[in-house]
């Protein structure tokens, strides 16, 4: 085994270990269980960080590591597991481990006095084993199997405080909904390796190239298309987005870690990988989705009072952005973005968790346990209570919002120059992307902004809280400042330093991908490319429009919001937003009320005439009939025949016994009587 | 191709005429009267017998029958090879070494468990796995 | 090859002897006395050692008396483990007294010498003494308890029907010579090939087949099994259930298909001439396994039960003599690898409970689950592989057994009495379980915990996982099974 390999399987078990150990003897360490975890978070990032100096090798052209071994072979086929690293690779295991190993840190002030301490940082760890696996694998199987694994821990950590109601139906409700879209993913996985004979992504793609699927694309975009709806759920875009919001019960970092960085990144992860095999029709069908998502969460967000709802929604509207930038071909766009977002978005969330958690303390302190921590309504003018959280915050906002010299305006850029571009080419309804995409670029630097004015700007809300709002500790604030640095354009982009020019490391070593399945790669490169100038232009004016509107609406208060609300929902438009375009209330009218009404009514049916009529009055007639027949079934088969069974075998053995005299006169008669029995039977001359 | 076997079968029967026919011949010649007395007697080359030969032997007669019979053996092995000694040279030798020194293995095994000893229990003399035996009090 | 030419292939029993000799010299040194069982085991280690070099190598040694092939090593290596096994847990066993420990490890090594030669020898004469070299030191062995009566009576037993089978063996084995003229098997094949008498051949068979079937404790010739493993010491009992049954199957595949074949080698496909012995062992099969299962249904002692279960196990491996092939080879060699596993975790455990609480029965066992769960899951897991259900290996095994019945497409109706026997057999599998875990209401039973010995702790439960791990993945076992077939021959 070489290095690399031996380094991968550390790297996915490691975490593995710190699960076990946090489960079996997590109580032996008592308040400081989190050192082991923290420990191999560490050695794991150091492992990650070696593969990513690897980037820096140009003479790198193919994967640094391909292996695979055999899990089982029925004959028929068999089936393997096994790694696959590439840059694409490295550069997400080094998102994840390092925010895995951030948020690790965080959790240990965060979750400090939690009652189950030891099991948060056992499900930490089994996330970051399944995330990793998701990362190193090769094929969609072994992908398919650890992506269960992720949708199990995120399950586990939603569900965190089980206690709570909201809580229990949260996870069960992500669980669910997630399930949904990995049955779609299934079939799509089955589709192709019936086809294809192999679940290996590089295999498939071969194939496809090798024209597997010559004559028969319908097929392929179909596949496509199912297994693209595993990342509709995991990444939570439209339809099946409903289950993020609520996964906001879990515990904040959690919710930075898995719900905004990593795991809701991996369906983009995913789209990333068979991105190769997606055909054009399939792909648009993901920039569709994309599309509808990205402005669609968008606009909900601007109601939301909840903090962690604002995000929440955010989060889902930039894996819009993403799964749109794989769906017109912009796929080192849609990388960028992917990487850009967890970055900020991690620290965004890990901020509110700064802000939630101060408040909470605060409400504590004042004994008050009615008010909610997480709603701003509560807040305001916390700025000079929390510097280094504002700071980081800040920060992260403009990289969200797109403001030159952080690194969400790059990605951003790019992505909105890939809509144009595919708008150039196919012209028509097309021109729905690049609206969905500047449209969700103001509405973000808009409600996110909001954020930052309502929670920390103006005059507070409630003094009394306000007075007991202290900033968080070392613990907390260290991953805030490490993620907010990050946010920066020029990390991305060294050793270029211009901010409006997206051309560093990360694009040179992410390339522009390849295609197999028709979509000519270069014609949309070229394209964005010429699409550039534009995009970034209409971007700017976009982002500056949405933070001087919010400035005027929450930091001058020239606009009067109420009124403005009153005016807009005369045609219901704020309820519409408010009430997130009514996307669950649709679901319970048009799935779950029928669903309910259908199994009351076949419950009826069942219960009532079947079961009550049909049965019972079989049962009557049964009734009588087996009085009868009861005497000939007790006294004839079951005393005769069924109990017969057990008392032959009971008297057989009882017999045979007698055979076992422990006289070894016997013995040796038995063993001649046998031989010679045996030698006149078989014998045949 | 049983007749192969045909001196088997010849055998057998010589055999049998063996143990009959002296068994005939001594019921033809032997007296018809007269049976008692010293002619039941079991033959010990004149002695008169010493009661029963059905007793119970030592078993310390058989630790040393066994002991000796394998020391018995070991000659066996040697005596062909000491008769070729010369011809197969030294290979041979360290051969037969090999083999003394395994079986002198045994012997000091015996000889430091106490197995050679005659009287043991109780006796100051008794040594090896002999030497923390007690005869049991009798109740 | 020549005599000293063959010393280089044999390392492995060379060590095996130096070891034998070093362990008693030892232990008259009485300062070196306390240091029996650490020489055994590194002796033990060097020859795995020795062993895992001489893998692959096929030779003929001593002037074609024995061989060294891929065959004899895979069961070298089962021999080796459940040597080293059973004396790491012999050392903490009540029933060996500590001033016999120096008979019993070389008693053992000796045993594992023969086994070393049954599972390698390829001559009539060497098979003989291999068998006697692995016997006589058992007839020892099982009596190892001196002051126990049953014990006493165990050995005189084994004693007795030992010599019983060896006899007919050794006849059945001088008709071979009489007819081929020859004591190797390879020159009595090719012998019996062009002159034979099919029905001498056929008595010949018979008679071999007693001193293998003794040995592996085939119906009908098990019954000095119960009473043996009953009265020897449990590490004792362990120990016949594995080494002497496998070195037992060992030989069994290597004269049937070396001599009683018309190919004589490992890809045979066909009995010799019309010795129908498939047909002989599968009616043998069916018997042993039912006998085997049906007499366990009443006993209520833990090491007969295990002994009737070991030949109903028996039973199921016979299966893989009714059709000639590799493939039933690959999976009786499966199931004897399985077969040791769960059986020695069963064992070491009841190991385990002797020590403790000095109980060979079942209801001895009452409440173990609250007294030790961790041993009684284990527990658990073993007895649910011996009774073959998933997810255990003994499922596996299993399966792979009837999977070659219905491959061949022949004796259907053994499957279906395997079948019914594997259902007998949770009956009393499961007797075990309830009386670890269910307890009625008025039973009172102490709930104080165990103590288990932490290499006898860790040495069932190793055991008892590879049932697990082979459920999962037994891919390489396989592999390295498939590998392992294969014979030495010129």
């Amino acid at each position: 085994m070489d290095n690399s390999t031996l380094f991968a399987l550390l790297i996915l078990f490691l975490p593995f270990t710190a699960f076990l150990y946090q489960l079996f003897f997590g109580k032996k360490l008592g308040a400081q269980t989190h050192l082991v975890s923290l420990g191999i978070m560490g050695i794991v990032l150091a492992l990650s960080l070696g593969f990513f100096f690897q980037l820096f090798n140009h003479d790198l052209t193919g994967p640094i590591l391909d292996v695979s071994g055999e899990w089982f072979s029925t004959g028929a086929f068999t089936l393997e597991l096994g790694f696959y690293i590439d840059k694409v690779t490295i550069i997400m295991l080094m998102v994840v481990s390092l925010i895995s190993f951030l948020v690790h840190l965080y959790s240990t002030a965060y979750m400090k006095d939690d009652p189950r301490y030891s099991r948060y940082f056992a499900f930490l760890g089994l996330f970051t084993f399944s995330m990793n696996g998701i990362i190193l694998s090769n094929s969609l199987i072994m992908m398919y199997l650890f992506w269960e694994l992720v949708g199990l821990s995120s399950y586990l950590l939603i569900g965190f405080w089980f206690e709570k109601n909201s809580a229990a139906n949260a996870c069960k409700k992500a669980f669910l909904t997630n399930r949904v879209g990995d049955i779609g993913m299934f079939i799509g996985m089955l589709l192709i390796f019936f086809t294809v004979g192999t679940f290996s992504i590089n295999g498939i793609t071969g194939a496809v190239t090798n024209g597997a699927f010559e004559g028969n694309m319908q097929l392929l975009s179909i596949a496509g298309v199912l297994v693209f709806m595993g990342a509709v759920g995991k990444s939570a875009q439209f339809p099946l987005h409903i289950w993020l919001p609520d996964a906001m019960e879990g515990p904040t970092p959690v919710s930075a870690l898995i719900h905004a960085a990593t795991m809701v990144a991996a369906g983009v992860y995913m789209t990333v990988r068979i991105f190769p095999f997606l055909t054009p029709d399939a792909l648009q069908v993901v920039a569709v989705i994309g599309g509808i998502t990205a402005l669609g969460a968008a606009l909900i967000a601007i109601t939301q009072m909840d903090i962690k709802a604002v995000l929440a929604y955010s989060t889902i509207s930039q894996l819009g952005y993403m799964i749109m930038a794989l769906g017109v071909g912009a796929y080192q766009a849609g990388f960028f973005h992917l990487v850009t977002h967890a970055m900020f978005k991690a620290c965004l969330f890990l901020c509110s968790g700064s802000v939630i958690h101060a408040m909470h303390h605060s409400l504590h302190h004042l004994g008050d346990h009615h008010t909610d921590p997480q709603d701003m309504g509560n807040m305001g003018g916390l700025k000079s209570k929390m510097p280094i959280t504002y700071t980081a915050m800040l920060i992260a906002t403009l990289a969200i919002s797109g403001v030159p010299f952080f690194s969400g305006f790059l990605s951003k850029d790019a992505i909105l120059a890939g809509t144009l571009s595919y708008y150039h080419t196919y012209h028509g309804w097309t021109i729905f992307l690049p609206i969905a995409g500047f449209g969700a670029a103001m509405v973000t630097a808009f409600y996110m902004f909001r954020l930052i004015f309502k929670t920390f700007h103006g005059k507070p809300v409630k003094p009394e809280i306000h007075e007991h709002v202290h900033e968080s500790p070392l613990a907390m604030t260290a991953p805030l400042i490490v993620l907010s640095v990050l946010s920066l354009a020029v990390v991305f982009t060294l050793p270029q330093i211009n901010p409006l020019d997206g051309h560093g490391w990360f694009a040179h070593a992410v390339g522009n991908g390849a295609h197999a399945a028709g979509l000519d790669i270069k014609h949309v490169n070229d394209g964005i490319h010429h699409a550039h100038h534009d995009a970034m232009n209409i971007s700017l004016i976009v982002a500056t429009l949405g933070i001087l509107v919010s400035s005027l609406f929450y930091l001058f208060k020239i606009v009067n919001v109420e009124k403005l609300t009153s005016i807009l929902n005369l045609i219901g438009l704020y309820s519409l937003s408010k009430n997130k375009f009514y996307i669950d209330a649709i679901y319970n009218a048009l799935l779950y009320k029928p669903f309910m009404w259908f199994s009351k009514l076949a419950s009826t049916i069942d219960w009532d005439i079947y079961d009550q009529k049909i049965v019972d009055g079989w049962g009557w007639i049964t009734m009588k009939i087996s009085v009868k027949s009861q005497e000939a079934d007790y006294n004839w088969l079951d005393q005769k025949i069924v109990d017969g069974f057990g008392r032959f075998a009971n008297y057989f053995g009882n017999e045979l016994r007698t055979t076992q005299s422990g006289v070894v006169q016997n013995y040796l008669m038995g063993g001649i009587v046998g031989l010679v029995a045996i030698i006149l039977i078989f014998q045949q001359f | 191709m049983y007749l192969n076997y045909s001196p088997i079968i010849i055998y057998t029967i010589l055999a049998i005429i063996m143990v009959v026919v002296p068994l005939f011949i001594q019921s033809l010649i032997s007296p018809k009267h007269n049976k008692g007395g010293s002619k039941l007697t079991s033959y010990e080359c004149g002695e008169v017998p010493e009661g029963s030969a059905w007793v119970k032997f030592n078993v310390r007669f058989y630790v040393i029958a066994l002991i000796f019979i394998i020391f018995d053996v070991e000659v066996v092995f040697m005596f062909p090879w000491a008769v070729v000694f010369q011809e197969l040279g030294l290979l041979a030798f360290v051969e037969m070494l090999i083999f003394l020194l395994i079986l002198l293995v045994g012997f000091a095994y015996v000889w430091v468990k106490g197995d050679l000893g005659w009287v043991k229990m109780k006796m100051k003399y008794a040594h090896g796995r002999y030497s923390k035996l007690s005869i049991k009090e009798e109740v | 090859m020549s005599n000293f030419s063959s010393i280089a292939y044999y390392i492995p029993e060379l060590i095996l002897v130096i070891l034998i000799l070093s362990v008693i010299v030892i232990d008259l040194i009485p300062s070196l006395q306390d240091l029996k069982f650490p020489v055994a085991f590194i002796g033990l280690g060097l020859l795995a050692l020795a062993l895992n070099l001489s893998h692959g190598v096929k030779a003929s040694i001593f002037m074609d008396l024995i061989v060294v092939d891929p065959f004899s090593h895979f069961f070298k290596w089962i021999f080796v483990l459940a040597t080293a096994s059973i004396l790491l847990v012999s050392r903490y066993s009540v029933e060996v007294e500590e001033e016999n420990h120096v008979e019993y490890i070389s008693l053992m090594l000796m045993i594992l010498l023969g086994l070393f030669l049954m599972a390698s020898s390829t001559n009539l004469l060497m098979i003989y003494l291999a068998i006697e070299l692995v016997s006589i030191p058992s007839y020892i062995l099982a009596g190892m308890k001196k002051n126990d009566r049953a014990s006493n009576e165990a050995s005189l037993k084994y004693v007795i029907f030992g010599s019983f089978a060896s006899g007919l063996m050794l006849f059945g084995l001088s008709w071979l010579y009489g007819i081929s003229g020859s004591t190797n098997i390879l020159d009595i094949h090719a012998a019996l090939l062009t002159n034979g008498n099919q029905f001498l051949v056929y008595m010949s068979l018979m008679m071999i087949m007693v001193g293998f079937g003794y040995k592996i404790s085939m119906a009908p010739f098990h019954y000095w099994t119960p009473d043996v493993y009953e009265g020897s010491p449990t590490p004792v009992t362990a120990f016949f259930s594995i080494g002497p049954k496998a070195a037992g199957f060992a030989i069994l595949i290597r004269v049937l298909y070396t001599i009683f074949t018309n190919d004589g080698s490992l890809n045979a496909t066909s009995p010799l001439y019309d010795v129908n012995w498939t047909l002989i062992f599968a009616v043998l099969a069916a018997i042993t396994m039912t006998i085997g299962n049906f007499l366990a249904l009443h006993q209520e002692n833990v090491k007969r039960l295990l002994a009737f279960s070991s030949i109903s196990h028996v039973g199921f491996m016979l299966i893989a003599f009714t059709v000639i092939g590799t493939e039933a080879l690959t999976a009786l060699l499966f199931y004897l690898v399985i077969y040791f596993f769960m059986t020695l975790s069963a064992f070491i455990i009841a190991i385990f409970i002797k020590n403790k609480l000095d109980t060979d029965t079942i209801d001895g066992w009452k409440g173990l689950a609250i007294r030790n769960p961790l041993i009684s899951a284990f527990m658990v897991i073993s007895l649910v592989s011996l009774a073959g259900l998933p997810p255990t290996a003994g499922f596996v095994g299993k399966f792979y057994l009837l999977a070659v019945l219905f491959r061949a497409k022949t004796f259907y109706w053994l499957a279906v009495v395997a079948i019914l026997n594997s259902i007998v057999s949770l009956y009393y599998y499961f007797k075990i379980i309830k009386s670890m875990y269910f307890l009625n209401e008025e039973e009172e039973v102490s709930s104080e915990p165990l103590e288990v010995n932490p290499y006898v702790k860790w040495t069932a439960i190793l055991f008892s996982a590879q049932t697990l791990l082979f459920y999962f993945y037994w891919t390489p076992l396989i592999e390295f099974i498939n590998r392992s077939l294969s014979f030495w021959n010129s």
